[in-house]
């Protein structure tokens, strides 16, 4: 198909050739033999009007004396003229007077036509060419000589020049041919060379290719030029696309080991922080402990309520360095994923939750075969947070259910967690994932507010997304997929 | 004036002749087959070939007396012609010079013509005729028998019923007259004398 398609400019060139040739010729032939034509005939009249002549003026003596049988001795001499069909002598008074007939029965005017005042005039009928002359002697009218003669001579001219025209014509298509053949080594074959690269190059995405520069001049030497130049840009901006590509590449490597090196540290340095912070907590929290119990006795009521704030502080803080422990602890840890068993895990969170607080009236719907694929530590802290805060906000309520399970829709599949608890303001979802955020009074329902942070920073660490539904004092849903 | 009336006299004669014809046409329809009478005469014809062979013959330079003149066509002897010749030569003319009919009763005369026709009435003449117009270049015409061959040039003969005519060349050229080929052609004979030598 290729060859078919790079042959097609030499063909289109060749048959141009042909048709060029084709055309021109045969409206030279065209032209000439119309000249011919035209011009032949004027012959045939003009030989015609002279062998009328010659009759006429040998068949002088012959009239004056009223001797028609020398006037037809001398037509008779059109037997040498095979193109005559007949031929008349009339008298003065346009009586026949001497007739010559070809065939034997060809008719004859019986009166001359009307010369008009004209001493010769001629005429064409059914394809014959027929003339009237007057004979003149001595200034005086003596007769006439008809002659019909037919185009015989024309027909024949006709034939030879068919013959002419073909051979000609042919012996100019096999020369157009062979001229052809170097147009086509001048043009279809550098056009062919250049097609035959440019397919290489489109085909090998080789910008390197180059097409070889040939003999031509002009145009197709312009064009071999400017596709290697064109080549040439090619590979030089792909040079600089790659470098560029390149260079890219390593100053991401490089953002991204500077990240790795901030985050590091930023992570290094809150944990020693939550790490350093414990000593003088459990210092102030020790001693604090030992003055309750040992001088308990020797303060008075204020002085001991001051203590108790000053503990409970401290155990809160405590609480919070824990948090912030574990949401760096979860940043830093190792991921190893892997199926995991997503319904049991909410049903232990559920019954470890129920076992410390058994008073509460709770349904717990746990749809039964949810799976999961990621890092079992870490689902089970999202597990504890997600059913935490569940059990957590619906703890005002007298009855309350809680679900856990797996949805699809649109296309989408997601896990959830639902309650029927005191929900949230939609307006302020965006924050809801924010450490140290709270939406709740610390007096309705503890928490450090690192929580739903931790949640998002394990989903977002498998890849997935966590957002959530609500309305206030009608529950909560929190979806989350890996 | 006169001619009208001569014309007019030849109309009405015609006419007579036609009805006779009609009448004997319808009497002997196989009689019809040739109708002579309705064609020219015989002497209408050759006062016509007369004329004719003037201008198929050429004359020397003549001499002024005869070259100043009128070209002169002369009747030698009885004349048969009548009216027809002068009818036929009247307002004609050749090389600038007018042609007139003459008629002449003595062979010198003839001397001035060039052309004369000698009536039959004159063969018992003929020889000195001959004689006299010996090398001069008068052409001689005639319907005497054996003319040609009796020294004449152009000899009246019938053809059948058709006025014809024999020429003898060797005269012709003796008296220095040229006569065309083309008069030659429509000749029934051409004759040339013998030579003495040959």
């Amino acid at each position: 198909m290729s060859t078919s398609r790079s042959k097609s400019i030499a063909k289109k060139l060749t048959r141009m050739n042909m048709v060029v040739c084709v055309v021109a010729l045969l409206l030279a032939c065209t032209g000439f033999v119309t000249y011919d034509f035209s011009s032949f005939r004027q012959v045939i009249v003009r030989n015609l009007s002279i062998q009328a002549q010659v009759a006429g003026s040998n068949s002088v003596s012959a009239l004056t004396f009223d001797d028609p049988s020398a006037a037809e001795r001398t037509l008779s001499s059109f037997r040498l003229a095979p193109s005559i069909v007949s031929a008349c002598i009339y008298t003065a008074d346009g009586k026949p007077f001497a007739i010559y007939r070809r065939d034997g029965n060809a008719p004859i005017p019986t009166e001359p036509r009307t010369l008009a005042g004209r001493e010769e005039t001629y005429w064409y009928e059914h394809g014959n060419v027929l003339l009237l002359h007057t004979i003149v002697f001595e200034g005086k009218r003596a007769g006439f000589v008809f002659i019909e003669s037919d185009l015989r001579a024309m027909t024949a001219r006709v034939k030879s020049y068919i013959a002419i025209a073909v051979g000609v014509l042919a012996f100019s298509l096999v020369v157009a041919l062979l001229l052809s053949h170097f147009v086509r080594r001048s043009i279809a074959e550098p056009v062919i060379r250049l097609a035959e690269v440019s397919r290489q190059v489109s085909r090998e995405k080789n910008f390197s290719l180059r097409a070889a520069p040939g003999k031509e001049e002009g145009e197709l030497a312009t064009l071999v030029e400017t596709f290697n130049e064109m080549l040439g840009r090619i590979e030089e901006r792909d040079r600089d696309l790659q470098s560029a590509r390149d260079n890219l590449e390593k100053r991401v490597n490089e953002r991204t080991a500077e990240l790795a090196a901030a985050n590091k540290e930023l992570e290094s340095f809150s944990y020693s922080v939550s790490h350093d912070l414990r000593a003088p907590l459990r210092s102030i929290d020790g001693f604090s402990l030992a003055l309750a119990e040992d001088y308990a006795d020797k303060l008075d009521e204020s002085a001991n309520n001051y203590l108790q704030r000053i503990r409970a502080a401290t155990q809160r803080m405590g609480v919070l360095i824990d948090d912030l422990l574990n949401l760096s602890r979860v940043t830093r840890s190792e991921m190893q994923r892997q199926r995991v068993d997503l319904s049991g895990m909410a049903r232990t969170v559920a019954s470890e939750l129920v076992k410390n607080d058994g008073k509460r009236q709770v349904e717990w719907v746990i749809q039964e075969g949810v799976e999961g694929f990621g890092d079992a530590r870490l689902l089970r802290i999202v597990m504890d947070n997600l059913l935490g805060n569940a059990w957590k906000y619906t703890s005002k309520h007298p009855a309350a259910r809680i679900e856990f399970g797996y949805e699809r829709s649109n296309g989408n599949s997601f896990y959830f967690v639902r309650d029927d608890g005191a929900g949230f303001d939609p307006a302020y979802s965006e924050r809801l994932f924010g450490a140290f955020q709270r939406l709740h009074g610390m007096t309705d329902f503890p928490g450090t507010g690192v929580g739903l942070a931790t949640v998002q920073r394990i989903i977002h660490r498998h890849g997935g997304r966590v957002w959530a539904k609500a309305a206030v004092e009608k529950g909560a849903t929190l979806f989350f997929t890996l | 004036m006169k001619q009208d009336c001569l014309s007019s006299t030849a109309r009405s004669a015609t006419t007579v002749r036609l009805l006779c014809v009609f009448l004997i046409c319808l009497c002997f329809p196989a009689a019809t087959l040739y109708a002579q009478d309705s064609r020219p005469g015989e002497y209408q014809v050759k006062a016509a070939y007369l004329y004719n062979f003037i201008r198929f013959v050429e004359w020397p330079a003549a001499p002024a007396a005869v070259k100043n003149g009128p070209f002169a066509i002369c009747v030698l002897g009885k004349d048969p012609f009548g009216p027809v010749l002068d009818s036929i030569l009247s307002g004609e003319a050749i090389g600038g010079s007018s042609l007139v009919a003459k008629r002449i009763s003595k062979p010198e005369d003839a001397l001035a013509c060039r052309v004369v026709f000698v009536d039959a009435s004159e063969e018992s003449h003929l020889k000195d005729i001959l004689t006299v117009l010996d090398k001069a270049s008068v052409l001689t015409v005639s319907d005497i028998p054996k003319f040609s061959e009796r020294g004449g040039m152009i000899e009246f003969v019938f053809d059948g019923d058709k006025v014809r005519f024999e020429v003898n060349v060797s005269n012709a050229v003796d008296a220095g007259l040229t006569v065309s080929s083309d008069l030659l052609k429509v000749a029934v004979a051409v004759k040339r004398n013998s030579q003495p030598g040959a």
